[in-house]
Parts: C-alpha cells; sequence; structure tokens
C-alpha cells in the first residue's frame, strides 16, 4: 500500500525544515494526537485516539525520525499498539524541495501503512482509506499551520 | 412385501429424524452444556505472524477481576504436557520421513502465525477472561513473516527441525517413465492452475467443556469434534499420558466440521489440562474471528501439469508438480490431503499408463492447512478436469468426446491405476451421457447465441470426476503412513422388546446418521425405523471408531452396522430354530418374520427378541442369552464414486459477474439407502463447490495478517448465488461391501470448481481467454474481458 | 472496564439530557453497526441512549417531500405505501439492505449519522435533495457529509427526520460487495425539474459523492446513451480486496446506465 501526495508551500525550506522538527508543530499536525513528549533527538512518545466510524480506540506508540538529512527531509514513522484492536504503523517518507526563484518549498511524501490483529482482520476494506485520509490529515494541517504562521 | 420395509427402508427417502430437534432450534451443542462450578476460558492470541517471545507478562492479569488462573507456554512445560499430532506421515524423496516439529499447546518462545495461542486466562465469566487478557503485556521481537508458499523455501526458518520449510517432499508414479511419455508425446498440454485457499466455516463454532472429578481421577470433555474416540486417543496417550479410561469424550450435536473438526486442537486440550489445575470445569467457546484464524483452513494448493497426447488424442502420460500450504504446524490430516489422498486419484476417470507427481509441502507464518470437504480430491480433480478440457479445445474435439476416448473402459474393471488404486467397478459413458441430456449439452449453442443477442457470454463446462471415499484397507493405510486403522465399529443391542439401539464409531455433525443407519437396520430387520435409535458420539457409550471424514460414514460404518445386524440375524435364527422346534437350516427370516420353510410356522422378531432376555425356553447349553453383537468392519478397498457435472454460466461483460444459470449432476454413489439425503449432500457439495470457484478466497496479507476474517469480506455462497440443481444417478454397486454403496458426501465440491471454471472460461473463449484462476470474481472476470479487448485492439 | 450505562428516555429531549450527563456517551438507535463495534470492543462508550422510545419514527407527506423519522426501520420505509408511490426508488433501495433481520433493526437515522462509506441510504440522501433535520437546525444534504464516516452533526447532535425531495424520476442501482452485500457501489439518480443528479455510494474514499460530469450529461439527455462517451476517472475511489479504483469506475457508470431507465 503506497500512498504519495506533495504540497507548495511558499516558505523558504529551512522554515519548513525546522517545522517538521518541532514537536509543537506536529503534535498539532498528528490528527486526534492527545500527546507527544520528544524522549531524545530522534523519539517522540505519542498517544493518540483515533476514531473511525464508529470505533474509537487509543493508540499508545512511539513516533520515530529517521533518514535525517537536514534540511531536505527524512522518514517520519510512528507506530502505536491499540490494545485489543491490534496494532497500527505508518511511516513517511518526506522530502523538501526548494525552488531558489521563488523561495517556495514542496514538500513531497510517500507513505506505507501497516496494521496488525483486529484492525486488520474486520476493517480491511477500510485500511487503504484511511491511511490516505491520515496522511492527508497530517500533511494538510501541518501545511495549514506554517501558511497561517507565516501570514500573521 | 412388508408395508414398513417399503415406507422406511433403503431406498426411501424419509424425512430426517433428527431436523425436528435442530429446525426448532433443539439442537445440544457443545456451548450449551453448563456444568456447576463452570469457568470460562479465553486465550490471547498473536497479533503478529512470526516472532519471537522476549518476555510475557501476566501480573496485572492474575489479579484481574474474577480470575482464577492465567497461564503460559512455561506452564504446560512444566507439566509436561504433549502438543497435537499428526496423524498420518510420507516419506520424502530423499528417503527422509516427514518433518514433525514440535508444536506446544501454548506457544514457547516463538509465535508461528497470527492466532498462535500465547496465553490462557480462566475466569468466572468469558468478560472477565478477556478484559484480564487485554492485561497481558507480550513483548515480541518480530521476524520476517513467510507467507508466499510456493516461495517459501527462501524465507525465514519457521521451525529449526523442518529446514528450507518443507515439511516433506514427496513423490508417486514412475517418472521415467512418465517423462518418456511427454518427449515422445504427438502434444503435450501445459497448465497450472491453483487452488484457493478456503476458510471451513462450519456453522457452530469450535468449543470445549472439560472436566476433572477428583475422586476417580477421570475427565469428562464435551467437544465439537468429528471423531471422539480419536480425540481421546490423542490426549490419553499423546498429550496426558493417561489410560483412556479416564478420559470420556462426547461430541454432542455437531453444527458441521467439513474437516475442520478432525483435528484435536490446543484449545481443547488446554481446557482438559486447566480443570485439574483448577479443579473446576472449564468451557471456552471460540467467536466468528477465532474461527477464521484458528480453524485449520483449506486447499491452499498450486500445480504444475504435463499431459502428453499420441496423434490420436489419447493420453500416453501426466506429470504434476504440486506445492501445497500446510501452514505454521501439521495437523492431523495436512499431510495426507494433498499426498495420498491427491496424488493417487491423478488417473481421475481414465486410462493413464504412465503418471508421475511430485508434492512439496511448505511451512508459512498461517493458520495450519488441513482436510476440508473432498480434501485432495478435489485438488486432483480440479488440475486433472481444467487439464482435460483446455486438451480437448487445443487438439479441436469436443471436450465430453475427448473425456470419451480416454475413459477407462467399462470392461476394464477392476481397473490398476498407475498411482497405487484399484478401482474395483465404474461405468463412465453412462453418466456422461446421462448429465448431457440433462443439461440439453446438444443444443447449447443455441442458448449460447441467444444469450450473445442479450449481449451476454454464455458458456458450458464439465468435469468427469472420480473420488476415493472410505479410506482402506488399514493395512493398505498403514503402508502408506497413516498412524490409524481404518475399519470402523458397530454394536446393535437388541432390546427385550423388540426395539433396537445401534451404537456407532461413526460421528454425524449434519449428515443425517439416525437416519440413514436407521433405515439400514429397520430394512434388514423388517421393523419400523423408529423402533431403531442410533446413538453416536460418546465414547463411554460407543464402541471404540474412527468417526467421520472423507465420506466414510455409510460405506465403513453403514457396512459395520450391517454386519453386526447379519450376525443378530444368526444368533435369532438360533433361538427361532428352537421355539419352533426346527433346525436352524430350516429357518427363513423375511419381513421381519422367522418362518420354518414350507410351513405356516414363525416367529415374529419381537418374540425372539424377548426369549432371548427371558430365556425360560432357550437353548442355554449352547447359546448365551442376550441379543446384542458388534461388528468392526475393515473394508478390503476404497469406495470409488464417480460421476459428471456440467455447468453452464453467463457472464455479464459489462460487469463481470458470472450466473450459474443451470446445472446437472449425475452420480454413481452406487445404491442409495436415502435419496434425499444424498441429494442433500450434492447439493451441499456443489454450493461449497461454487464459493470455492466463484466467491471464497482467504487472503493473508504480505505480513501475515488476515484480512478476510470476517463476512464483510469473507464471501460464503448463498442461496440466491446458485441454481436449481438438476440431480441424477447411475449405479454401480460397489463390489466389496455388502450394502453396495459407495459414499456421496464429498462428491460435489469435488466435482463442481472445474466445471464452474471450464464452463467461464468457454464462455470467455470467443474473447480470445484462456484461463481464469478460482475465484473467479467480478472484478478478475472484468479485467480479463478488458485485457482481451485490450489485446484485440492492438 | 466494559462496563456502559444503558438509558432508553421518551423523547428527545430526555435523550439529549441524557447524553450529557456521561462523558463519551452514544446514541443507541437500531445497534447493527454500534452494537458489533461494542462486541468487538472497538469503542467503549460510557452510556448508551436509546433513542428507540423517543417517537422518532413517522412517515409523512409533506407535498413536496417526504419526511421520514430517524428511528424509522429499514423494513418500514421499504413497505410504506407514500414511500412507495412518492419515491419508489427510496422503497427499493431500504428493501435491498442487508437481510431482513438488519432491514428490521436498521434505521434511517443510525445509516446517516454513521456514513460508512459502503452504505445505501447517503445516496438517496445526496440525490434527492434532502434536508437532515437534528435538534438544533436543518442541514442540507450537500452539506451534510464531510468525508468517509464524517458528517456535519457535532457531539451530541440527534438526526431526527429527514426529507427527501419528490422527483419527477428516480433510481437507485447498487453492486453489491459479494461477501458483505452492501454497495461496492451505489448509485442514485434523482430527476428534478431543474436537473438530475447522481450521488455515488460504496466507491469514493471520502464516502459519498455527487458526479457532476453525469450530472451534466443527464440533465441535458436522461438517457442511458448519454453516458456512453463517459470517461469515469478512478481518482480517488476506494482500493480494497474486492474491487480496485478503475473497476469502482466502471461500474459506476455501469450502474448509472441501469439506474436511468
Ligand atoms: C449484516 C449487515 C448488513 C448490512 N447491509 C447493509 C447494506 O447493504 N446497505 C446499507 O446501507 N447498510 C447496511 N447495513 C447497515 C445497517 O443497515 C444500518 O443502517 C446501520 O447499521 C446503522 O443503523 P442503526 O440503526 O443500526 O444504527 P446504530 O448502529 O444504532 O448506530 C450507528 C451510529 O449512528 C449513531 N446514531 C444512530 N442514530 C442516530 C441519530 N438519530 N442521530 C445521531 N446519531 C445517531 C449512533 O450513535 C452510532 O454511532 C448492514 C448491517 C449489517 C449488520
Amino acid at each position: 500500500m503506497e500512498i504519495k501526495d506533495s504540497y507548495e508551500l511558499p516558505l523558504p525550506k529551512e522554515r519548513v525544515w525546522a517545522a517538521l522538527n518541532d514537536e509543537q508543530f506536529l503534535k498539532k499536525s498528528i490528527p486526534w494526537c492527545e500527546k507527544l513528549e520528544r524522549r531524545s533527538e530522534t523519539e517522540l512518545a505519542a498517544e493518540v485516539k483515533l476514531k473511525i466510524g464508529p470505533m474509537s480506540t487509543r493508540f499508545t506508540g512511539n513516533i520515530t525520525l529517521s533518514d535525517i538529512d537536514p534540511p531536505n527531509g527524512y522518514t517520519i514513522t510512528g507506530s502505536g499498539k491499540g490494545g485489543i484492536a491490534g496494532a497500527a504503523s505508518g511511516s513517511a517518507r518526506v522530502k523538501l524541495i526548494e525552488d531558489k526563484d521563488t523561495l517556495s518549498t514542496t514538500l513531497s511524501y510517500e507513505v506505507s501503512a501497516q496494521v496488525k490483529g483486529k484492525i486488520a482482520q474486520l476493517g480491511s476494506r477500510l485500511i487503504q482509506s484511511t491511511a490516505k485520509k491520515l496522511s492527508k490529515n497530517f500533511f494538510g494541517s501541518f501545511v495549514k499551520q506554517l501558511e497561517d504562521m507565516d501570514k500573521s | 412385501m412388508n408395508e414398513v420395509t417399503k415406507i422406511d427402508g433403503i431406498g426411501s427417502s424419509v424425512r430426517r429424524t433428527e431436523d425436528k430437534k435442530f429446525l426448532t432450534g433443539k439442537g445440544r451443542y457443545t456451548d450449551d452444556i453448563n456444568r456447576p462450578g463452570q469457568v470460562q476460558a479465553y486465550f490471547l492470541r498473536s497479533d503478529v505472524a512470526h516472532a519471537e517471545i522476549k518476555s510475557i507478562d501476566t501480573k496485572a492479569a492474575q489479579s484481574a477481576p474474577g480470575v482464577v488462573g492465567v497461564f503460559t507456554g512455561a506452564d504446560i512445560a512444566v507439566d509436561k504436557v504433549g502438543g497435537p499430532i499428526c496423524g498420518w506421515v510420507v516419506p520424502c524423496r530423499d528417503g527422509s520421513s516427514t518433518k514433525e516439529p514440535p508444536h506446544p499447546l501454548l506457544a514457547q518462545g516463538k509465535v508461528r502465525f497470527v492466532g498462535d495461542a500465547v496465553a490462557v486466562v480462566v475466569a468466572e465469566t468469558m468478560e472477565q477472561a478477556k478484559s484480564a487478557a487485554e492485561l497481558i503485556d507480550v513483548d515480541y521481537n518480530e521476524l520476517t513473516p513467510v507467507v508466499d508458499f510456493v516461495n517459501a523455501d527462501k524465507g525465514a526458518q519457521i521451525h529449526e527441525e523442518v529446514p528450507n520449510n518443507c515439511y516433506f517432499d514427496w513423490e508417486l508414479g514412475d517418472e521415467g517413465a512418465t517423462n518418456k511419455a511427454i518427449e515422445r508425446a504427438a502434444k503435450v498440454v501445459k497448465l497450472s492452475v491453483r487452488n484457493n485457499r478456503l476458510v471451513p466455516n462450519a456453522m457452530e463454532p469450535r468449543s470445549a467443556l472439560a472436566e476433572y472429578d477428583s475422586l476417580d481421577e477421570s475427565y469428562t470433555l464435551h467437544t465439537t469434534s468429528q471423531n471422539p474416540h480419536l480425540t481421546r486417543l490423542v490426549l490419553a496417550a499423546f498429550m496426558f499420558a493417561i489410560p483412556e479410561s479416564k478420559l470420556r469424550v462426547i461430541a454432542p450435536d455437531v453444527g458441521g466440521g467439513f474437516g475442520s473438526k478432525i483435528y484435536v486442537y490446543i484449545e481443547e486440550a488446554v481446557c482438559v489440562w486447566a480443570s485439574k489445575k483448577i479443579g473446576r470445569p472449564v468451557k471456552w467457546t471460540a467467536d466468528r474471528t477465532q474461527a477464521f484464524l484458528t480453524d485449520c483452513h483449506g486447499r491452499d494448493h498450486v500445480n504444475d501439469v504435463q499431459l502428453a497426447l499420441d496423434e490420436n488424442n489419447k493420453i500416453i502420460g501426466l506429470r504434476v508438480d504440486t506445492v501445497c500450504n500446510l501452514g505454521a504446524y501439521l495437523s492431523a490430516f495436512s499431510v495426507v490431503v494433498p499426498t495420498i489422498l491427491h496424488g493417487t486419484l491423478l488417473s481421475g476417470q481414465y486410462d493413464i499408463p504412465a503418471i508421475y507427481t511430485n508434492v512439496k509441502g511448505m511451512a508459512t507464518n498461517t493458520v495450519n492447512v488441513d482436510a476440508y470437504r473432498g480434501a485432495g480430491r478435489p485438488e486432483a480433480t480440479y488440475l486433472l478436469e481444467r487439464t482435460m478440457e483446455t486438451a480437448a479445445k487445443e487438439v479441436g474435439m469436443d471436450p465430453a468426446e475427448f473425456r470419451r476416448i480416454n475413459f477407462i473402459p467399462k470392461d476394464a474393471f477392476p481397473y490398476q491405476t498407475q498411482v497405487a488404486l484399484q478401482y474395483d467397478i465404474g461405468d463412465y459413458e453412462p453418466h456422461l451421457d446421462k448429465a448431457m441430456e440433462m443439461i440439453d449439452y446438444s443444443n447449447f449453442e443455441k442458448r449460447r447465441a441467444e444469450a450473445a443477442k442479450r449481449g451476454m457470454y454464455r458458456g458450458i463446462g464439465m468435469s468427469s470426476y472420480i473420488e476415493a471415499c472410505g479410506l482402506a484397507p488399514s493395512a493398505v493405510v498403514g503402508a502408506l503412513g497413516g498412524r490409524v486403522g481404518q475399519w470402523e465399529s458397530a454394536s446393535v443391542r437388541v432390546n427385550p422388546t423388540g426395539t433396537i439401539s445401534v451404537f456407532t464409531g461413526s460421528h454425524s455433525h449434519g449428515q443425517g446418521h439416525a437416519t440413514t443407519f436407521a433405515q439400514i437396520v429397520a430394512d434388514k430387520l423388517g421393523i419400523p425405523m423408529e423402533n431403531v435409535e442410533v446413538i453416536h458420539g460418546d465414547t463411554d457409550k460407543t464402541p471404540f471408531g474412527m468417526g467421520s471424514y472423507g465420506s466414510r460414514s455409510l460405506a465403513s460404518g453403514g457396512s459395520a452396522i450391517s454386519k453386526a445386524v447379519d450376525k443378530i440375524i444368526n444368533k435369532s435364527k438360533k433361538i427361532a430354530a428352537h421355539l419352533l422346534e426346527a433346525s436352524e437350516d430350516d429357518i427363513d427370516f423375511k419381513d421381519g418374520k422367522f418362518v420354518v420353510g414350507g410351513t405356516d410356522k414363525e416367529k415374529a422378531f419381537g418374540e425372539i427378541a424377548l426369549a432371548a432376555y427371558v430365556p425360560h425356553n432357550y437353548p442355554l447349553e449352547t447359546l448365551e442369552p442376550g441379543l446384542e453383537e458388534n461388528a468392526f468392519y475393515d473394508p478390503t478397498n476404497f469406495v470409488f464414486p464417480s460421476g459428471t457435472h456440467i455447468a453452464e454460466v453467463e457472464i455479464d461483460p459489462a460487469t463481470g459477474v458470472v450466473e450459474v444459470v443451470d446445472w446437472a449432476a449425475c452420480d454413481d454413489f452406487g445404491n442409495l439407502v436415502n435419496p434425499m439425503i444424498v441429494e442433500g449432500q450434492v447439493h451441499g457439495g456443489i454450493a461449497q463447490g461454487i464459493g470455492q470457484a466463484l466467491l471464497e478466497d482467504a487472503h493473508y496479507d504480505e505480513n501475515g495478517q488476515l484480512l478476510t476474517a470476517s463476512y464483510m469480506d469473507y464471501c460464503m455462497p448463498r442461496a440466491d448465488d446458485l441454481p436449481s440443481f438438476k440431480v441424477g444417478y447411475t449405479n454401480t454397486p460397489c463390489t466389496h461391501n455388502d450394502l453396495g454403496v459407495k459414499g456421496c458426501g464429498e462428491a460435489g465440491a469435488i466435482a463442481s470448481p472445474p466445471a464452474l471454471i471450464n464452463a467461464v472460461i468457454d464462455a470467455l473463449s470467443p474473447l480470445g481467454v484462456t484461463d481464469m484462476s478460482m475465484p473467479a470474481t467480478p472484478q478478475k472476470v472484468w479485467k480479463a474481458i478488458q485485457e482481451s479487448q485490450s489485446v484485440a485492439a492492438e | 472496564m466494559y462496563s456502559t450505562k444503558y438509558i432508553k428516555p421518551n423523547s428527545t429531549s430526555e435523550a439529549l439530557e441524557a447524553i450529557k450527563s456521561m462523558g463519551e456517551g452514544k446514541f443507541l438507535a437500531g445497534g447493527m453497526t454500534l452494537i458489533p463495534t461494542l462486541k468487538q470492543r472497538l469503542a467503549s462508550p460510557d452510556g448508551l441512549v436509546d433513542i428507540s422510545g423517543c417517537d422518532l419514527d413517522s412517515i409523512s407527506d409533506e407535498v413536496d417531500a417526504i419526511k421520514i423519522g430517524a428511528m424509522t426501520k429499514h423494513a418500514s420505509v421499504g413497505e410504506s405505501g407514500l414511500v412507495k408511490k412518492a419515491i419508489p426508488a427510496l422503497a427499493k433501495l431500504a428493501d435491498g439492505i442487508g437481510d431482513r433481520q438488519v432491514r428490521n433493526r436498521g434505521t434511517l437515522g443510525g445509516s446517516v449519522a454513521n456514513n460508512d462509506p459502503s452504505a445505501c441510504y447517503p445516496s438517496a440522501v445526496l440525490a434527492l435533495k434532502a434536508i437532515v433535520h437534528t435538534n438544533t437546525r436543518s442541514i442540507e444534504a450537500d452539506e451534510f457529509f464531510t468525508g468517509m464516516f464524517e458528517t456535519l452533526l457535532e457531539e451530541n447532535e440527534i438526526i431526527e427526520a429527514i426529507s427527501f425531495s419528490k422527483p419527477a424520476k428516480a433510481n437507485y442501482v447498487k453492486f453489491p460487495n459479494p461477501a458483505s452485500r452492501y454497495a461496492m457501489v451505489g448509485v442514485f439518480v434523482a430527476q428534478f425539474n431543474d436537473g438530475v443528479r447522481v450521488a455515488v455510494t460504496g466507491a469514493g474514499e471520502g464516502g459519498v459523492f455527487r458526479h457532476a460530469e453525469m450530472e451534466a450529461a443527464l440533465s441535458s439527455n436522461y438517457n442511458a446513451d448519454a453516458l456512453s462517451a463517459l470517461e469515469i476517472s478512478s481518482e480517488g475511489l476506494i482500493s480494497d480486496l474486492h474491487a480496485s479504483p478503475e473497476y469502482r469506475a466502471n461500474l459506476i457508470k455501469e450502474m448509472t446506465k441501469r439506474a436511468v431507465v
């Protein structure tokens, strides 16, 4: 399952990169994120309450940053356990490409997701759509926050 | 002729006597039974497919409300309880034997499929057990899962004892002669086919209720089993090392098995073990998700086929190379199904002078694969009948005629195949002819043309199958690697008033034994069927027997009953001779009466029964009182039902939907005891075959997660997926059992998938489509049509 | 841990009061979706407010529309003389949901509030210019559905009824998922004086949606042929075990053609 998309931001790459490493930014971007705490340079502890239709489950887990290549991108991986619901993980390869002329940056991502246990067994029809939706929510609100900040 | 015999006897479509309770919801299944002080078990299962267990922390669960015990593999290891066993192994090409890795009752060190049991929580209620299980923390070190069984040899090793993830590499037949035939053939037809993976979906999920009696140190287990005596044997001898007499196994009403309830599962054993540990009765019942995850699945099997033809289109050789998926652990019949029950059937209804097959059984991180309705024979029939149809098309012959010229001729029986079996009897052209007549084969092209006018593609396809059921004789079974005998037992007890209790070692989980077996006894003794009661499923009541699978119940179990009744009649004649003051040789038994030949002196069966139990006027010096006989019947051969099924379909090219519009099934089951029950078995079998061919597909993703674990995604056949079946029969009575019967339980599921897929391909043949894998889902068919159109456009 | 409070009030206002007293409460309608979720332990609300006693199951004729109470069961909609006469397509849709048992419990409000991407009713709501009446407002269909399993409903907002506009002509054709028999693709076509509306369910990643191109084509010519030349995009369509986006795109066109008769 591969999900790709990209956004254009009227901001220099360094600004976007800084935001990608700012946990406050990340927390606001992660859909239904209830808790995010930095554990180390590359690791954050997270708690997310995921609601899909009638289902509502709390996932606890980690967000790790890897393949870090400042300021060009990284891989951000979230993996969490949802108790009886099973477990889910998603990994996004994020790339920043700056257009020197317009001083804008293209943020592109490629997501792969994996689910385990009950959510895989009972919700297979929804996995792809949900992964797409969550990635869109995450990057969409990340980009929106940046834009809003830029405006204000 | 006696009225009663006419109504109830062999050959009558008597309504099933057991149905009243089932249809009114009064069946008594394992989960309906409750014992005082009973507690509930819940299994915590792995949600990863392949991992080392780093640690299991059960502390929080131990002290959760209602919990009476939490156990893991370590506890099982301490008590040295053995695991489930494989009931049949085969030799490998390199001279080694099947690799049999251990299968602990609860995971020890490693988990090997999603659903593998890691711990069991026993609590006052199921809800408490479930809640406590959520508090168990298992730390896994995940390993790469092996899901693709065809390439499993290149995957991470699942068991230390199984190098290259290959349980066995087996062969049968003459490789040299077969390869030579392929070399000198005028034409070699090649085909690769796959049998999709199926979930058995018995209506009743598995369940177990175990109770330990500390006074006489014995256990009672109620369980969902097709073979309670084998369950007792495995539990007593291989797992717990206790005398059989200390364990009573009862399989009460069982709601379907289809092969998935042959195996003795870890849950039953854990309940037995925990019942003593805790000192209270322990019950476990699977929910539907657990059934999907942990019931043994069926099929999952690929074949490369080469069929060699001479210049007259006669088959001169057949080579089949097979790889099959056996899953994470071996189970009862997982090894015999793709080997003995598949390889030996490769001659089908055809006279094939050279056959060779090689089968590799692979381990993967998926649940075990075991017998499923047909077990091996559907796989053999599918590859053969798909190849026959393809060959006919390739050589430009009508598929029926191509089959006809290759049939084993009627006068060639008994016929020795090149793959070990000897068919005692058969006659294949009549059922081919009759099936063609039933479906109006000769006018098919008119119907195709009419459908085309409506924009529909219509196709016809057939399958002439052979089935071998009633595995036998024991000596041969043993020589082939079987670890049990394959006889069946019966005990017939005549009660003082002349009513009869029949105790069978066979087991009914939907087949209608209570009716069919009673009919046999009623017919032979000339008494009303209501006077006959059939008792099965309780090791304390019935003689040791093998249970029901492989369409063996009537051919083996029914024959044992027949033998026991013969003994009753013989003894009764002696009693009658005494009472009638005649010589035993002069006594005729007819219509329930013992008559002195040529006189009107007679005694009714009931009078004999009474005399046996009230022996006031009785030859006690030469004859024991009482009237009760046992028989253990070991058949001298398999029975070989055969038949031809023809399917007709219409395909909507806009959606890819395949509609089964007509179906003709003409089967040779030998003599029919209850034609209505037989027809029901045929219907059910075809429905399951249509399910396999069009709808059902168990799908694991690349991580070993089962994505089709509910009816949202696993597609079962429904009534409106099926046409009204035309069912007919021919009859060549079995030569080696008294009743002349064969088996009918699996034939429908064996015959139907290739007939249907052949019909689908035939329908699409105007588009140039030559292959279609199962299940032929709307999307797949639509895609094939699209691709053929884009090829045509190029 | 999984215990939950169950309350069955007699009016909507009592229901609202009850749910507000809970930390995380849920309205319980037919329970055909909610109860299995609870049994699977995939949700653990601290309370259930059963709204079956709140008098929300009447069907009435409002001249230009048929108003159906949120608690009306699928079976009742399927059998309703009013519905069958004014909007037979809606009765047909209701009759084709699940099986008899499900139709005897599942409700209009539950289905629409849940907005399952494969559910049938949302397509009727969207195509029939329906108005969703809640305890606080009336929402137009075009605004109501906001994404997969998402609607404009606020927390603790209750659907009381839905008014479906009477079309000149309408039809619903569903291609059932072979396993679940939910819509793999369902198309509701409705012709009004001011144009044709085509709503597609089962296919979109964001749930039910209107198909502008087909609407335009059918508005100028209400005939299956009008669709022949259209290329249906597979962009944004659901991909799952049963159907690829391309196959769904094909079904959208095919089901629409079949709906236009
Ligand atoms: C076997 C099966 C087959 C099915 N097949 C189909 C099918 O083919 N097509 C189809 O469209 N559907 C199908 N369904 C879904 C079913 O028809 C119901 O529509 C659906 O389950 C929701 O309705 P309900 O009344 O059962 O709601 P519930 O399960 O009680 O509730 C669902 C959700 O809606 C909320 N809710 C309920 N009523 C209101 C309200 N008035 N206001 C605000 N929120 C509310 C609840 O809080 C809950 O979150 C099927 C269901 C099953 C079990």
